[in-house]
């Protein structure tokens, strides 16, 4: 996967990364006129026509950041007098610092990213920062407190929501043993830790719910279903069936059709919810996904707090937290409706 | 007068090779049994029956074989040239979009569809292949250059996200029965065969045959042998290599038709790697990466072993860390292996 990626990009990548490295070291000092840790001006931020803003993001190809930059875009859409300009760095840190060194040539007003990896990139937000243009961090941060705020969710809340609903599942059927499995996130990256952390506080409290089996399935449709397969084969005993996303739900559910057991006694809860077509309100909608939880990108409360920093010289809180909600049949597509603005899509049938 | 010289001598060379050609498949089909006898080993038991070896577990290896196998028997056409193609993944994503887009935006058939789709991963292989030749490019660097632009070709199409498949009568439903021929199972003497199978075994044979068969496929085999020399005995060498490109398109294409009904969607970020996975069961297969030395069989094996490994590690729940190391070793020890027979 990243071998094709950096055959590709790489060596463009370093060519720019050399071609400007040295106007960054002459500009890399703190210019000492934005207040530490906000980013703005002392004399705050003069009143524009328009402003610019950039918006870095670490790889479009991943629906749920391919849904936070749409998200963006209709939130801006409501504000005439804001450009938004989108950079991709396709899940390379160097093409990323890159993208934002772009940005600050193209004269940025406002910065929003969404960082591939936090140490990489500390070092050129800050440079943004210095300069006196705000940042807005989504999702995963950056080291230090070089950046006007940071906008995201707590995985470990969200799988330990998941983990109780799953415990209550249990304990309702009167099951015992309740026998889960968990279909993980690419092995070592945060949020695949933070959501199978999550769930195992969540099911503490029921001690007949034990996970079982636990495979990794890189976040890809694709592969969950040949590893659910064979977690089928070797575990037919399953009565939840948990997902580090939405996708890998989809593809257990067709494993376990493939493997002949019956849906309807399996509880399948995946995370993310993302009101796109391919996303999970649809499918619990459409009666696939029996629960499943939004992890809010960010990108709409983004804009909010642009317009405040840039229009109303406000100071936002250096952190927000995002709350979640639960994704189930009663409340799909209301959801759906409130994210997609409206009943922009009738339900076709399952 | 010079084709008859040429002749006489590639003869006895025809003989040497298909010899060695016997050593190698033998050498795959022993590695695969050893990975079958350990897997079956090694299986889970339960209410005394080895998981491993049970009928259905045994389909679904062959099951999630397939997509591998069909593309990895196109690659090793291109690479038996003396040629690579690494754009086969995005083909496949390009396709598989294309599929769930004729049938639920556009409200295409079954039929349309299919020859679509492969008229598609077709015509992106004979791009493949003229570019190549047409300019004197290597392959490598042409194929990585389409990877780029079929990827790119398909998000635009997709618009950025998976394009949903649901299968039905109605508008916006893909029929029925691309599901049933793609991604159903057969009944065949009380077992619940998976459709891909059929496609695997089918293009196996077909390719198979061309290759032993045919003077393309003597062709094949001498272009990657010795360019020069096949180009001095009078073969179209351009041809040759622009066929071999359409045929390895055109499988990737086939192998999205099974992909999209498998996986219920079209999506422009499947795929991704398959043209590595396809490369490893080549070279696990006993096909040399310089050309002129491999067949079709042995890449079939490839992929059964390698979805064997992927079947039994994960019945047997290893992490995925172990997973990764152990399919690196086992590709490494096939070569090494064949280096020991030669």
């Amino acid at each position: 996967m990243t071998v094709r990626q950096w055959l590709l990009i790489g060596p463009l990548v370093l060519l720019l990364a050399i071609s400007s490295a040295p106007a960054a070291s002459g500009q890399s000092t703190p210019t000492g006129d934005a207040a530490a840790g906000t980013c703005i001006p002392e004399g705050g931020i003069p009143e524009q026509d328009s402003y610019l803003i950039g918006m870095s993001q670490a790889n479009e190809g991943e629906p749920w950041r391919q849904a936070m930059n749409d998200q963006i875009s209709s939130a801006a859409a409501a504000h005439p007098e804001l450009e938004v300009v989108f950079a991709d760095a396709a899940q390379n840190n160097a093409k990323q610092v890159a993208d934002v060194e772009n940005f600050l040539q193209q004269g940025i007003d406002l910065l929003i990213i969404s960082p591939n990896e936090a140490a990489p990139l500390t070092d050129v937000v800050a440079k943004v920062c210095a300069e006196g243009v705000p940042v807005i961090v989504l999702d995963r941060k950056v080291e230090g407190d070089q950046f006007t705020m940071w906008i995201g969710a707590d995985n470990e809340v969200i799988g330990q929501r998941a983990g109780e609903y799953a415990a209550a599942f249990c304990a309702e059927q009167a099951l015992d043993p309740c026998n889960i499995i968990e279909i993980r996130g690419l092995e070592g990256s945060t949020p695949a830790k933070e959501r199978g952390d999550g769930i195992r506080a969540g099911i503490a409290a029921n001690p007949s719910a034990t996970i079982i089996a636990e495979q990794n399935a890189d976040w890809l449709r694709e592969k969950a279903i040949p590893v659910s397969q064979a977690m089928f084969q070797a575990n037919p005993d399953v009565d939840v069936v948990y997902t580090h996303n939405d996708p890998m739900t989809e593809a257990a559910i067709i494993s376990a059709q493939n493997a002949g057991l019956n849906l309807d006694e399996i509880l399948f809860i995946g995370i993310d919810a993302l009101p796109t077509p391919d996303g999970g309100i649809r499918s619990v909608i459409d009666g696939r996904i029996d629960a499943t939880y939004v992890y809010p990108t960010g990108g709409a409360e983004a804009i909010d707090y642009a317009v405040q920093i840039l229009e109303q010289g406000e100071t936002p809180p250096a952190e927000v937290v995002l709350e979640t909600e639960e994704v189930v049949d009663e409340n799909a597509q209301e959801l759906f409706d409130k994210f997609t603005g409206g009943g922009a899509e009738a339900t076709p049938a399952a | 007068m010079e084709q008859a010289a040429l002749e006489q001598r590639t003869v006895p060379r025809e003989n040497s090779q298909r010899a060695l050609d016997i050593l190698l498949r033998f050498q795959s089909v022993f590695g695969l049994i050893i990975i079958l006898v350990l897997a079956a080993i090694l299986s889970p038991v339960r209410d005394g029956n080895n998981v491993f070896l049970e009928p259905r577990n045994l389909l679904n290896i062959i099951r999630f074989a397939s997509e591998n196998g069909i593309i990895a028997i196109g690659v090793t056409l291109v690479i038996l040239t003396g040629g690579i193609d690494l754009s086969v993944g995005a083909v496949l994503a390009l396709c598989a979009v294309g599929a769930a887009a004729f049938m639920t935006r556009y409200d295409l058939g079954t039929l349309p569809t299919v020859l679509l789709v492969l008229a598609l991963g077709g015509f992106v292989g004979i791009v493949n292949g003229l570019v190549t030749t047409r300019f004197n490019i290597q392959s490598f660097i042409t194929t990585l250059a389409m990877l780029g632009v079929a990827r790119g070709v398909a998000s635009l199409w997709s618009g950025g996200y998976a394009v949903p498949l649901a299968f039905g009568d109605g508008e916006g439903l893909a029929p029925a029965r691309f599901k049933a021929i793609f991604g159903g199972q057969v009944n065949l003497l009380g077992l619940e065969i998976p459709a891909p199978v059929f496609y695997f075994l089918g293009v196996g044979l077909i390719a198979s045959f061309l290759l032993r068969r045919t003077g393309f496929g003597r062709h094949v085999y001498a272009v990657g042998g010795n360019e020069t020399a096949a180009r001095l005995s009078g073969v179209n060498v351009d041809r040759v290599k622009v066929i071999v490109f359409a045929i390895s398109g055109l499988l990737a294409g086939l192998a999205a038709l099974l992909h999209a009904a498998l996986v219920n969607q079209g999506s422009h970020i499947d795929g991704n790697g398959y043209e590595l996975n396809a490369i490893a069961a080549v070279v696990i297969g006993g096909t040399s990466l310089a050309g002129g030395v491999g067949t079709v069989v042995g890449s079939m094996i490839g992929a059964l072993t390698l979805s064997i490994l992927d079947n039994i590690l994960g019945l047997r729940n290893v992490q995925s860390e172990y997973q990764a190391i152990l399919k690196g070793v086992i590709i490494v020890l096939a070569v090494v292996i064949q280096r020991q027979r030669r």
